[in-house]
């Protein structure tokens, strides 16, 4: 402090004799000094007083004492300073524990894209911020049966990943061999109704495709409408199904559809975060969906999801604001 | 040895006779400019703190002189709701972003030691104690 | 984007009308005046959002939520004025079947 004390007394001495810019330049390097010393602006202020009060002995002692207000004043913006800097270090903390947070995340629901007899299957899940409230879930039952399921968590972050760590562990406790898909929502809704806060609440959509009669049931928890391109038709239908958002009531009944797939048609099953797309223009119409699926339908389901993705995800200048998740079934 | 003398917190009024008073003793104890408008806004926060949240209560100053140091002790003492969740009162962010002044971290900077004793329901005491350098 | 809810009380029924966008910033405003009155038993409350202009999945939790607590207590919840895009929020999540839901009466 004494040393910094005299070279600061020394600097400003320096500028009085010449007043130029170079001695204004060192003292901007000098306030680098402080800063990485932490030296408090009250500090500053004291060392200031000091100076002044050496270079000019004959000042009256009232000036001195308006530094001392000074001083008084600056103790509150020291402090902020440093609060400031202890709030900046908890942040990297908290950084860096949401991206361990986030690998965990991965690992846990690493979905992988099975292989079933005349099926080809693609999709993409992209979180908005570290951690996704989307969940995507592929299972076959011995070459005999594939089921896909696509779930959307409210909210985005830590909290609906918890959330959907948990319908991953119910979804792990279903023996799906026994179960139709109106079977398995009623099941998961009653898991998540017993553990989940009022204002949570999940949305999935449900699909089995059976090898054999290349049938693809599907039912639905509150989700979005599954997209069904016919290709001899060249037409897209929804694939609705009526059915109550999973955790709000103990006991649901949920509506079970089918439909055939024949050779080229394909089912996109999507989160809202590809369908609720908002540009600074408004919303995208839906339509636009079918329009991009709809031009590369003739490629493998993989390329087409990422194909949707890359094109959605431009048009709102790479700045997702949900959750994306999109799953291709389609037909060879 | 230890010389005490305390400003019993009514109004906000008190909050000035109790910086006052900490003023006094801080400059008679040798403390210079600086620390003087540390101890004193210290001082400030937690008389402040209990006008606001506990109503009544006391600012006492002690001087302490251990062997070759000499500094001096502030209690704060309150027979008011008590803090429920220490911890966050302790945490950066806490009172600040409700424009609450500098909070407890706050004067725990300001000071060389800061100790917080409390109870729901039957009062606080913060001691707190800065040294002469 | 702002929120405004402002509420009254006509012959027992709570009246709310919402005006603005219900999304994760202003939903927890909402939440705070709709649980103003979620404590007391057999309420009878009644949301306008006719002039809702967007509403996202966060907003919709907060019926959700308010509908289980009211639910609990025996109350009733009735959301009106709902513009066709709300609408089919509500018949997407199924939960104009528990709901009660009234669309706006001249959709544009």
């Amino acid at each position: 402090m004494m040393d910094l004390q005299k070279q600061y007394q020394e600097l400003l001495e320096k500028y009085l004799e010449n007043l130029d810019e170079k001695n204004l330049y060192f003292a901007q390097q000098f306030s680098r000094k402080f800063i990485e010393q932490e030296i408090a602006p009250e500090d500053v202020v004291s060392l200031h007083k000091d100076a002044v009060m050496n270079i000019f002995p004959e000042l009256r002692n009232e000036v001195a004492t308006t530094h001392d207000f000074l001083i008084e004043m600056m103790i509150h913006y020291g402090l902020a300073l440093r609060e400031h800097q202890s709030l900046i270090k908890k942040r990297e903390e908290l950084h860096m524990e949401m991206e361990v947070a986030a690998n965990v995340q991965e690992k846990l629901m690493n979905a992988t894209r099975p292989n079933v007899d005349g099926l080809d299957i693609g999709y993409v899940s992209e979180a908005a911020k570290a951690m996704s409230g989307d969940y995507i879930y592929f299972a076959e039952h011995g070459r005999k049966n594939l089921s896909v399921a696509v779930a959307d968590v409210i909210g985005k972050g830590i909290p609906a990943a918890l959330c959907m760590s948990m319908i991953k562990f119910g979804m792990d406790s279903i023996d799906e061999n026994e179960s139709v898909p109106s079977e398995v929502l009623k099941i998961i809704n009653r898991i998540v109704e017993k553990s989940v806060d009022n204002s949570m609440f999940i949305s999935m959509y449900y699909g089995m495709y059976n090898v054999e009669n290349q049938h693809f049931t599907y039912a639905s928890a509150g989700h979005e409408p599954a997209l069904f391109y016919c290709a001899k038709t060249k037409s897209f239908e929804q694939l609705d199904a009526k059915g109550l958002l999973l955790g709000v009531k103990r006991e649901v009944e949920y509506e079970e559809c089918q439909v055939h797939l024949h050779s080229g048609d394909f089912v996109a099953i999507m989160t809202d975060g590809v369908t609720e797309i908002r540009t600074e223009d408004g919303f995208l119409d839906s339509a636009i969906i079918e329009q991009l699926l709809f031009e590369v339908r003739d490629q493998s389901a993989q390329q087409m999801a990422d194909y949707l993705f890359k094109q959605l995800a431009q048009l709102q200048n790479f700045r997702l604001h949900d959750d994306f998740t999109v799953a291709i079934m389609k037909k060879r | 040895m230890n010389e005490r003398s305390s400003v019993e917190i009514y109004t906000e009024w008190d909050v000035v006779a109790a910086r006052q008073l900490g003023r006094d003793e801080a400059k008679s104890i040798g403390f210079g400019t600086v620390d003087q408008a540390r101890i004193t806004t210290a001082i400030s926060e937690l008389a402040r703190n209990i006008y606001l949240y506990a109503g009544t209560g006391k600012i006492e100053i002690r001087r302490l002189h251990d062997g070759v140091k000499k500094g001096m002790m502030i209690i704060s003492s309150d027979n008011g709701p008590g803090i429920p969740d220490v911890r966050k009162v302790m945490e950066d962010g806490f009172t600040t972003s409700g424009g609450l002044g500098a909070g407890m971290p706050g004067v725990q900077r300001l000071v060389d030691e800061f100790k917080i004793e409390t109870e729901v329901g039957v009062g606080t005491t913060i001691t707190a104690i800065k040294w002469l350098r | 984007m702002d929120l405004h809810v402002q509420q009254k009380e006509v012959r027992d029924v709570y009246q709310f009308k919402v005006v603005g966008e219900v999304d994760a910033f202003t939903a927890p405003k909402l939440k705070e005046q709709l649980h103003s009155i979620a404590h007391l038993k057999g309420v009878r409350a009644e949301i306008d959002v006719s002039e809702v202009e967007y509403m996202d999945s966060t907003g919709l939790g907060v019926f959700v939520g308010f509908y289980k607590t009211l639910q609990e207590q025996d109350g009733h919840v009735k959301v009106t004025g709902l513009n066709r895009r709300l609408y089919r929020l509500f018949e997407i999540t199924g939960l104009d079947a528990i709901i009660d839901v009234e669309e706006a009466k001249d959709d544009e």
